[in-house]
């Protein structure tokens, strides 16, 4: 069975930062707007329960924004 | 693309027992999302960017309200 | 002659299929037979004529780990019905543990199910560090059946120490996870749980979280070798975080040929496409041959506060928001200010917060005058001559903040939308949280309300179904060998029950853990007798001496 298009994630690499992060989930942009829309679009990661900006290995990273 | 914009704010129950706030927002693609935010992380957002209430959310850009976490 | 002998029953057998008017003989432990009119007698006859006899339930997301080494019935689960239970769930167990690492889960412990200290320092001696050995340690008295968990963050802490809970593993370090969870399966261990979610009591994720995910795929690779469970807390905010946590473990499932679970799936009013969505993706995985099965609890959940804690609760009025996140004095002196009191209270709304605030609930448990306890704020209020608002802020003072109020029904509330969900075949039925969240919140009873709510008020789902849904499907998801079902050779594990009054009761604290520990718990109505291994552990609203619940043999 084919599976529906679903919103693209990937995980941090050990010890990755957010600008890495970005700039390898995101080539296109500009980097701080990178960072931006990484942040915009990953609340779970960036803001909930946790120490600010720890990105942890088991995190689902969207790399783009919700899908129509 | 345009901005990303929020479109409601509205309190839930969270899984714990406390009360979040379920965010609606348009994405800059122009998709409708939600995020629920728990007490912390809502009361944080509305204070660095100023909203005096959850209802002061509604209208603001995304990039607006995140700005200062 | 049968050991007990369970007449004029109506039988259902957890398979799913129509209930009958049968007998039902038991001996050493086992069903020996079931059938009309058993002639063979029994050394105990129960009649159960008007009443259901069916498998005893089982609770697939419990955290009784720690409640287990003083109090083997998992109480109130047993007298609700529930003859098996799964702890150990969200990455953490009790075992594999260093003594040196103890501290250490505590305080995850203490975050996550809101035990006492008590309960770590009085209620038990630490006999073990290997999983074998707490096995040991719980097995003896056990009235209810356990199928235990091996939590992640447990086996990352026993190899990295305190590194668990920074980095990432290297490749002998993972190793060495898998070599540690090999040896709890081969103890008994039903799987292995972790967790995208949960943190410590600094607010620090668990050591599971720093996983990569290669290192979660080398772990599910020894799953494969036994053929057991993998169970994880998705992020329950984002329903596309929960789709790509589903897309994850159908996976690991397809790869290493595993059963997965993802707990707890909610339904909203706020994102009312959550479960469609999500139960879309498991449909299109299952297709494919994934095992991914989502568990959602049957009650609704509440909101619970006081004003000791600013709280999302008033989030929508900006002079409550103000003074609630003041520092607690300063914010009592706000309070006590008559000038502030008296804008609050002008800022609800010219109904003076009947409409928000009237229908709040006073709870037990804290400081609350007894004799407000379960009192509407409404009610209260009429009767202190002021209005809602008022009486909050005022109740608050009066007891130094320390009185909680509950808001229920604040969401997974919709019966008309939950009970086509419970039915779902793809859905199983669970994330009752037994023995977490003990001052927050009951989380016993959600057996009952499946039969009140969703088969005798809604019809959602008939009788055998219900009990199909929360005995063999979770037997068979879970690997659990001859349970879940009346049939012939099976574990006597059996609850009668009356199906016209079978419920919860109202959510009471009780001040009955170490220490003189509080939580809330609900009693069980209509639950007239609980059998475990044949053996009757609950009758007539007590609980017997029996200590016949076993380490869950597996599949």
């Amino acid at each position: 069975m084919t599976l529906s298009q679903q919103r693209r994630f990937t995980t941090p690499e050990p010890d990755e930062t957010l600008e890495a992060l970005a700039a390898r989930a995101c080539p296109d942009l500009d980097l701080e707007l990178a960072i931006e829309r990484i942040r915009g679009w990953n609340l779970h990661i960036f803001l909930m329960r946790r120490p600010r900006g720890l990105l942890l290995g088991g995190d689902v990273v969207f790399i783009e924004p919700p899908l129509v | 693309m345009s901005e990303a914009v929020v479109l409601a704010a509205d309190i839930a129950a969270g899984h714990d027992g406390d009360a979040e706030l379920v965010v609606t927002v348009r994405y800059e693609n122009g998709v409708v999302g939600v995020v629920s935010l728990d007490a912390d992380c809502a009361f944080d957002i509305m204070q660095s960017c100023g909203a005096a209430s959850s209802a002061d959310l509604v209208g603001r850009s995304w990039h607006e309200v995140l700005k200062g976490v | 002659m049968y050991d007990i002998l369970i007449k004029n029953g109506l039988v259902i057998d957890g398979a799913g299929t129509k209930a009958v008017l049968s007998d039902v003989g038991i001996k050493d432990g086992k069903i020996l037979a079931i059938g009309e009119n058993l002639k063979d007698g029994g050394q105990q006859v129960l009649d159960a004529a008007g009443l259901v006899v069916s498998p005893g339930f089982i609770d697939p997301h419990t955290h009784f780990d720690v409640q287990l080494l003083w109090d083997g019935a998992a109480k109130p689960a047993l007298e609700h019905g529930v003859t098996s239970i799964i702890p150990g769930n969200c990455s953490l167990s009790l075992a594999p543990l260093k003594a040196e690492d103890r501290k250490t889960l505590i305080g995850m412990f203490q975050q996550i199910e809101e035990l006492p200290p008590a309960a770590f320092t009085d209620a038990f001696e630490w006999t073990w560090e290997t999983f074998s050995d707490y096995r040991a340690a719980i097995e003896g008295d056990l009235s209810v059946n356990v199928a235990p968990l091996v939590g992640h963050s447990v086996i990352r802490l026993w190899v990295m120490g305190a590194d668990a809970q920074q980095r990432a593993a290297r490749p002998d370090e993972i190793e060495a996870m898998q070599d540690l969870l090999r040896d709890c399966l081969n103890a008994g261990a039903v799987g292995l749980s972790t967790s995208f979610v949960d943190v410590d009591e600094n607010a620090r994720p668990v050591p599971s979280r720093f996983a990569q995910f290669q290192e979660l795929d080398a772990l599910c690779a020894v799953l494969g070798e036994f053929g057991r469970m993998l169970q994880i807390v998705p992020e329950f905010y984002d329903t596309d975080i929960t789709i790509a946590r589903i897309d994850q473990l159908a996976e690991l499932s397809l790869k290493h040929k595993i059963p997965t679970t993802l707990s707890p799936v909610f339904d909203n009013r706020q994102s009312p496409n959550n479960v469609p969505r999500t139960l879309a993706r498991i449909e299109e995985q299952t297709a494919r041959g994934a095992r991914v099965w989502p568990q959602m609890q049957t009650r609704p959940i509440d909101i619970s506060f006081s004003l000791l804690r600013p709280s999302l609760f008033f989030a929508r009025l900006p002079s409550w928001v103000k003074i609630l996140r003041l520092p607690v004095t300063e914010r009592i002196s706000a309070l006590r200010d008559p000038a502030t009191a008296d804008k609050l209270v002008a800022d609800v709304g010219e109904d003076g917060g009947e409409r928000l605030m009237g229908r709040l609930i006073v709870r037990g448990g804290g400081e609350a005058p007894e004799h407000l306890v379960g009192r509407t704020l409404g009610d209260i209020a009429a009767e202190r001559g002021e209005v809602p608002a008022r009486a909050l802020i005022t109740l608050s003072l009066e007891n130094d903040l320390e009185i909680a109020f509950l808001a229920a029904n604040g969401g997974h509330d919709s019966t008309d939308r939950i009970g086509p969900m419970l039915a779902n075949p793809l859905v199983h039925i669970g994330a009752s949280d037994g023995g977490a969240h003990l001052t927050s919140f009951s989380t016993y009873g959600d057996t009952g309300y499946l039969f009140s709510e969703f088969v005798r008020k809604s019809g959602a789902l008939t009788l055998e179904h219900a009990v199909q849904k929360i005995t063999s499907e979770p037997a068979e998801i879970w690997g659990l060998k001859d349970r879940g079902m009346l049939k012939t050779g099976y574990a006597a594990d059996v609850v009668i029950f009356d199906p016209s009054t079978i419920d919860r009761g109202i959510e009471r604290p009780v001040f009955d853990m170490p220490g003189g520990g509080m939580r809330y718990v609900r009693d069980s109505i209509g639950v007239d007798t609980v059998l475990v291994n044949g053996q009757i552990a609950w009758a007539k609203g007590a609980y017997t001496n029996a200590q016949t619940g076993q380490i869950c043999a597996l599949a």
